[in-house]
């Protein structure tokens, strides 16, 4: 399994997450947990994924994210899970 | 499982903080292309440095994107070049053709700096040391990515007086001969006492004679993020602050140890160690006069900064000792002038004088760092600054350096601009008065006690 974090921060809006979800969908991206909160308008989301079905490059993944982020007006991206659990837990 | 708050505060220090992974350094022992051809031998240096470090720059920006964090330089050390071009090299020139081989290696392969044009002279001075210490001027202003190191003094074997008088020379020539460009040439070069053999931070990076044939080296960063970390805990005893400045300091470490052992398997080269550094750029916040701004001073230079340094250095050596595997290199707080914009303020504001940040380098984690001076200062002033500077770090039995730029043409209120990390400056003053009678008079100074420490 390869866990990828996925984080997004934006104004919130109807139909934000599924257009996420639709895109990892499409990707062969399986989502395992997704996390929320909102302050005032704005949506602060991290989804878990896992892209071990994905076919493309990392580089991809996060350029995709972005051509998704374009869409719903939120800043998308994805960082390898490794690095918050190297930060955060001893 | 991680938490949407952590997720969110490693995003924050990413888009807001700075944080970045400074540099990713591959070390490159050049020993085993040494030879009495020069042009066998610069055919043996290229062709090594293009095979081993090939993939430096893309694995480097692969991680920079995988992992959300930017890795900002990417540059190779490689073996003193004295000792390897010692049975080439017959006048300075020759060393200047190894100098323009690194350049167009370090071009080719994309690094953005390629280190280890350096003597190690803390003793005496071979016959290829003093060709190649001639050959610096000359070297770094026909380069781009060269950078040059001398080591001039240790506290095991004192301080070579000769080598610093001569390094008083060779700076001057080096500004003179990049005069048209605000003698950039001595950003690139930097004297050393104490120097560690694992440092991946330019200018002073080499790869010492004691490492393995190819290691990876890490440097991290993150000046704003400790400076942001210290916002929340204002008014808070030294308790509080040496705990946050701790905390703060182990997860930007973490961030080193990850990229450092990630770039050593993807590169299959070893892993060499992670350099625990707060290193500023003239970015706006990214700075560590703002970080003693935040723990109280007025300015960086107002009494009370040298203490709040020491602080600073200590505990983020602290914080990162337990979250990298292997520690090294010049690890602390890096206090240059012209590539912290808040040290260049301070500095400008008459906030901070040289006298100030050479009682700074007292207890951080180098020395007098991208200073610029007056163009007219004399080499004999510029050999007494260096030999105050190895005198700490001898005494001290810690790593000093001088990296100081006399701009030739301009003097006090005169500005510099290097660009880029470089940043740029105001012009210091120094101290008129000559100690010509001193530097002049050859010799070593000898090793000091190891007892009778007061």
């Amino acid at each position: 399994m390869s866990r990828t974090i996925v984080t997004l921060v934006g104004k919130d809006h109807v139909g934000i997450i599924a257009t996420v979800c639709n895109f990892f969908a499409e990707n062969n991206i399986n989502i395992l947990d997704i996390k929320q909160t909102t302050v005032q308008d704005y949506i602060n989301m991290i989804l878990i994924v896992d892209t071990t079905g994905y076919a493309g490059s990392f580089d991809e993944l996060n350029r995709g994210l972005e051509g998704v982020g374009e869409k719903v007006g939120c800043v998308i991206k994805a960082t390898h899970e490794e690095i918050f659990e190297m930060m955060h837990r001893i | 499982m991680v938490e949407l708050r952590e997720v969110f505060e490693t995003y924050e220090m990413v888009s807001h903080e700075n944080l970045d992974v400074r540099t990713i350094t591959m070390g490159i022992s050049l020993l085993d292309c040494i030879d009495p051809d020069l042009d066998a031998l610069c055919e043996k240096i290229h062709a090594k440095i293009v095979r081993m470090a090939g993939r430096l720059v893309e694995v480097g920006d692969e991680l920079g994107t995988e992992y959300g964090v930017p890795v900002i330089n990417k540059r190779v050390s490689v073996t003193p070049i004295a000792l390897v071009g010692g049975a080439a090299c017959k006048i300075p020139g020759d060393f200047v053709r190894i100098a323009k081989t690194l350049d167009q290696a370090g071009k080719e392969i994309g690094v953005n700096f390629i280190g280890g044009y350096s003597a190690l002279v803390q003793k005496g001075m071979t016959n290829a040391d003093r060709l190649l210490i001639e050959s610096i001027p000359e070297a770094l202003a026909c380069t781009d990515c060269v950078c040059s190191s001398i080591s001039l003094g240790s506290t095991k074997t004192g301080i070579n007086m000769d080598a610093v008088r001569l390094m008083g020379d060779i700076v001057v020539k080096a500004a003179e001969a990049t005069k048209d460009r605000d003698s950039i040439g001595c950003a690139k070069l930097v004297v050393f006492c104490n120097p560690p053999d694992d440092n991946p931070f330019m200018a002073g990076a080499f790869h010492g004679v004691t490492e393995s044939d190819c290691v990876i080296n890490v440097g991290v960063s993150g000046p704003g993020v400790v400076r942001e970390a210290l916002t929340k805990v204002r008014g808070e005893s030294f308790e509080v602050l040496c705990e946050t400045i701790k905390k703060t300091a182990f997860k930007v470490t973490r961030v080193g140890q990850l990229f450092a052992k990630e770039a050593s398997r993807r590169l299959d080269v070893p892993f060499g160690i992670v350099d625990l550094s707060l290193a500023p750029t003239p970015a706006v916040g990214d700075s560590i006069a703002d970080i003693i701004h935040e723990m109280g001073m007025e300015y960086a230079g107002a009494p009370g900064t040298t203490a709040a340094l020491a602080i600073l250095n200590d505990q983020v050596k602290k914080g990162g000792v337990m979250a990298s595997s292997y520690v090294g290199g010049l690890s602390g707080a890096f206090i240059p002038v012209t590539e912290d914009s808040s040290m260049a303020e301070a500095a400008a504001i008459g906030a901070l004088s040289l006298e100030k940040l050479e009682a700074m380098t007292c207890v951080c984690s180098v020395g007098l760092d991208m200073i610029a001076i007056p163009g007219d200062v004399p080499a004999t002033t510029i050999a007494g600054i260096i030999a105050d500077e190895m005198a700490i770090g001898m005494i001290n039995q810690k790593t000093t350096a001088v990296r100081i730029i006399p701009v030739i043409g301009k003097g006090v209120g005169d500005t510099v601009q290097f660009g880029g990390l470089l940043g740029d400056a105001g012009i210091m003053p120094v101290n008129r008065y000559g100690c010509a009678d001193f530097v002049n008079r050859g010799g070593r100074i000898p090793a000091p006690i190891h007892s009778f420490k007061n």
